[in-house]
Formats: structure tokens, sequence, C-alpha cells
């Protein structure tokens, strides 16, 4: 009870009493006037947001969804002519190529990226430090360099010349710093009671890494695994200095493909009226892969949630 | 067992500064300090766990009592600056200089935490039998043998017998506090530390929790952490009693028998804190 007293200030009489309450009453109707000034700030600025986006997206609709249909989903891509100037076929190509390229970047980077993230957050080492600024610097450079960097090192200096692999590489370079900060996020999340639990049992550290938090860190780390293929799956910079194209269902890791970004700035330089509409409908379905992607990566995310709870 | 039993007792019922052969001594500290970069967090830590006891360690808060306790399995060794002086005897060995390593100490010092931490990516059964597979063993008969034994001795099995595989975040508070006791049980440590066992749970499951800790004294000597004083009245043997110093370091005031400690103090400010005066 003492405690209580000293604590709370106690008003000397009635009238310091009287002099608390009445300020107090002015600064709340104060504060009410500016609480509703800044929700309205708040509404107009959602409002400008919003107008972009949701522009985006129905002119991306409306235009798109025309030029979904069977051959676009089915057949390789045609070169129009004055005779038949609507002939521009599918982009089944692209879509293959997409897909390989996606895979073979994940091969390459979610087990490098989830290892490199679980040391990054396991280590205090000087090297984890400096590994640490490196992937967050390299996480906001412009793609375009990780195409130069592919271009650069597989096409030119090691001669395998325009091919899925140069791309799948630049793409994969692109997720890797992604990759092990998210991962690095989701092992430093795991409560320490959890390590303790583990090396009160007489576990070597690394039995507690691996059964313990990295079993625990999971959903956080497959979570940022798809975020980062969902972010490749979209890059037009990377592939557009590796992959090469083609007018071919191809996929081999030594071959040139195509992909869906790659066939949007293609389309979207041409001549025919009939190739530009049909970037619109290649967007579309680029944007619903990466949809699918994040709505999936959502998913994961609140199930740890819950488990969590 | 029922002679180291009455051997414990009746060292005990003559005093805890009588004469302890050396194998009813479990745990031996003497002049025990833990530091964090060079600031001294607890100090002057000496006294003798008696086997097969419970013995509480209590005292304010920032007097030390969980600093102590995690000397005793070397959780400090991870923790950059910590540094453990003074000598620890695990039956006879320094458990820091000894030949001894760190996780066959952990193997034979277990520890239930204050919050119930069972692993939540693991069921029940998984939970129980963790530290065994850590240590390497994955026979599944032992497996399956220790995992009822510990569930039973931790007054678990009853409950959860039907339902091993699922989640151990199913349970309650308590029941995930017992699960933590049986994990711990699992490696048939011979000393069992708890840090604040049932500070997070509500009374009906602390009383089952402070019921089970006189059952199992009978197989593992406990030393507990306590903010409690009516639970270490109720349920320790041996006290140990720590108060924060001038220097903000705690230290060790007394130890004694728990009945002692609580009747018949030698400092007096023991006896200001059990009595409610302070802290």
């Amino acid at each position: 009870m003492t405690m209580i007293d000293e604590l709370v200030p106690q008003p000397e009489n009635a009238s310091t009493r009287d002099a608390i309450r009445r300020t107090a009453h002015a600064h709340r109707a104060r504060r009410v006037a500016i609480s509703r000034v800044m929700m309205i700030l708040c509404g107009i600025a959602l409002v400008l947001t919003s107008i972009p986006l949701v522009l985006l997206l129905i002119q991306l609709i409306v235009r798109g969804s025309s030029q979904l249909n069977a051959t676009f989903f089915t057949k390789l891509p045609q070169s129009p002519s004055l005779v038949d100037p609507n002939a521009i076929g599918g982009v089944l190509n692209s879509i293959i190529g997409t897909l390989a390229l996606t895979i073979y970047a994940s091969i390459m980077a979610i087990p490098v990226g989830v290892l490199t993230g679980v040391y990054l957050a396991e280590s205090r080492s000087k090297l984890a430090a400096t590994l640490r600024v490196i992937a967050q610097t390299m996480a906001g450079a412009p793609s375009i360099l990780m195409g130069l960097f592919g271009f650069t090192l597989i096409v030119k200096y090691l001669q395998i010349g325009f091919t899925a692999i140069a791309g799948s590489f630049a793409l994969a370079v692109l997720m890797l710093p992604v990759i092990a900060i998210s991962t690095e996020i989701s092992v430093r999340n795991v409560p320490d009671t959890l390590r303790e639990a583990g090396l009160a049992l007489g576990a070597k550290p690394h039995k507690v890494s691996l059964k313990v938090v990295i079993p625990s860190a999971l959903s956080g780390i497959v979570t940022g695994c798809l975020l980062a293929v969902a972010r490749a799956i979209g890059e037009t910079a990377p592939v557009l200095l590796t992959i090469g194209g083609g007018y071919l269902n191809e996929w081999r890791p030594l071959n040139p493909v195509s992909a869906l970004p790659l066939s949007i700035y293609m389309n979207a330089k041409s001549e025919w009226p009939s190739q530009r509409a049909q970037v619109w409908g290649i967007a579309l379905v680029l944007v619903a892969f990466v949809f699918v992607l994040s709505l999936t990566a959502r998913i994961w995310a609140s199930r740890k949630q819950k488990r969590n709870s | 067992m029922e002679k180291i039993m009455s051997d414990a007792t009746s060292a005990v019922n003559v005093g805890s500064e009588s004469v302890k052969t050396q194998n009813q001594i479990a745990m031996s500290l003497k002049d025990v300090a833990v530091s964090f970069n060079g600031k001294v967090a607890v100090r002057d830590a000496t006294f003798d766990v008696t086997k097969n006891k419970v013995t509480s360690l209590i005292g304010p808060s920032g007097s030390g009592k969980t600093t102590l306790l995690r000397g005793l399995n070397r959780l400090h060794d991870l923790t950059p600056g910590a540094k453990v002086t003074g000598q620890i005897l695990l039956e006879g060995t320094d458990i820091y200089r000894g030949d001894i390593t760190v996780t066959e100490l952990r193997t034979r010092v277990g520890m239930v935490f204050q919050r119930p931490n069972p692993f939540p990516t693991m069921s029940i059964y998984d939970n129980v039998v963790s530290g065994l597979r850590f240590n390497g063993i994955k026979k599944k008969s032992i497996l399956d043998e220790v995992a009822e034994k510990s569930l039973r001795d931790a007054a678990l099995w009853e409950s959860v017998e039907s339902r091993l595989k699922v989640s151990a975040g199913n349970l309650s508070g308590g029941e995930q506090q017992r699960l933590c006791i049986a994990r711990a049980l699992a490696l048939d440590p011979e000393v069992l530390l708890m840090d604040e066992p049932t500070s997070a749970l509500d009374p009906i499951a602390t009383l089952r929790i402070e019921e089970l800790m006189v059952t199992l004294k009978e197989r593992v000597t406990i030393i507990i952490v306590t903010h409690n004083m009516q639970q270490a009245a109720r349920i320790s043997d041996d006290c140990a009693f720590l108060l924060m110093g001038e220097d903000r370091a705690g230290e060790l005031i007394e130890f004694d028998a728990t009945e002692k400690i609580f009747n018949n103090p030698k400092d007096s400010r023991t006896l200001d804190y059990t009595l409610g005066r302070f802290g």
C-alpha cells in the first residue's frame, strides 16, 4: 500500500485535484481532434496509394484476360504477317522456360541461402557480421547487376553461352541474399528457452540447431524461400542478358530458353499491334504466378503464428 | 536406495553442518561466484547439496538464485563474458575443470525451466525421448520403455498414454511442465535443477508439481529456485538464502536445514525476509 501511495502523485487539496481534472479534460478534447485529423490524412494517403495499383490491376485483368485462350497456353509463338496479322501463336515456350529457370535457380539458391542464414543467426564471428552486411547490400542491389554477373561469368568467361543455366544462376544470385536474410530472422526468432532446453539435455550445439532450432523456424524459412521465388520469377534484367531466348519448347539447362518476362519485353517492342496486345496476357499470367506464391507464403506464415500461440 | 535414504535422513537430523560423509553429498559448492564481463552477479556460495533431498534457493529478485543455479549445469558457457569461479563438485568431480565433458554433465544434472518449454515441433513422445536421441540412443525398445517410465514418474502417463503422438503444444501449462520434468528424468540424472518451475502455473498445477517433487527426491536430488517462501518451506529439506549486497551482487547469506532457516536463522536478514519484512 505504501508503495502505491509513493508512486501516484497525491493532490495537496481539493482545488489541486480540480485543476488536474480540468487540464486532463481539455487535453483529452485536443487529443480527439488531432486523432481525427490524422485519421483523415491516413485515409487520403490510402486512396492515393490505391489509385495506381487498382488502375493497373483493372487494366491487367481487362486487357489480359481477353488474350487468354487455349492457343495462348498450348502453342508456340508465331510471326504475324500481312496475310495474317493476328497469327501470334501462344507462349508455351516462355511458360516452360520460366518454370525451368525458377526450378534450377531454386535448387541452386535455397540450400546455400538457408545454410548461410542459419550460420548468420547462430554464429557470432566477424565473418558472419561481414557476410550479413554483404547480404543486406546484395538484397538491395539492382537486378541488372545479377544479369551482368551471370553474363560475364557463365556466358562469356566460362564460355557456356546463353543458356538456362546462366539465367538461373543470375536468378539464384538474386534470390540468395533474400533467402539468407529471411532465414536468419526466422532462426533468431526461435526463443532461446528452446535452445537452452536442448543444451540442458546434453545435446551438442549443432544438434540443437538441427533438431530443435531449424524445425521450429521451418515455416518462416519456407515463407522466405517462397517470397524469393516469387521475386525471381518476374525478374527481367537477369534473364535478359543470359538466357538467349528462343521460339522452341526448351527446358534443358545447357540450351537457350525463353521466359515470360523476356517475351513481355520482346513483344512490347513489336511493330504488330496483335503482339503488343499479347503482352497483357503474359503479364497477367506472370502476376498470377506471383500471386499464388505470395498467397502460399502467407498461409505458411499464418500456420507458424497459429502454432506459436 | 533405502540405505542412502536413511543415511541422508540421519544426516539432517544431526543438522546440516554435521559429519556428512562424501557419498551422501550430491553436489558441493565452494566459494562459487558468477560474473558477467567482470561484474559479479552472485558470490560466496558455499554449501553442500545432500543426496535425495530437496534444496531450495530463496531470496529477493536480483539476489542471484537463478544465475547460481545455471552455473551448476554450465548453462553460462555459451554467454559471452560469463565466468564461473570457485569450485563445484559433482560426486567429487570438478564440473568446470575435472574429467567430465559438458554434455555428460548435463545428462547427469538435468534442468527444468521457469516457463514450460517443450519442443513445439515434436510430439509428446518425441519430447520425452529427445534427450536420449540427442545423446545417440536410437533403439526403439529402450526409447519406449524410458518414455513410459519417465512419464509415469512425472505423473503424466495416465493423461497422455493415448495421445503420445500429439504435438506437445496441445497440453495445458501444468501438463507441459510435467512433460519437461519427464524429459529431464528420461536421462536418469543424479541431480535435477528446477528454476522457479511453478511460477507460470496456477495453484492446482503448482500443487501437483510440488507433490511430484516430494516423491521424485527418492530417485533424484533436487535443487529448486523459488520466489515462493511457502513453497520452499513446504517441500525443501535444506535452504540457501541469498541477498543482493551493497554492490548489487547477490551473495549467500546462510545455508541450513529449511526448518532452521524459517524458524531460527542465524542472520537477522534471513528472518526479516522469511517474515515478509522486505523482498
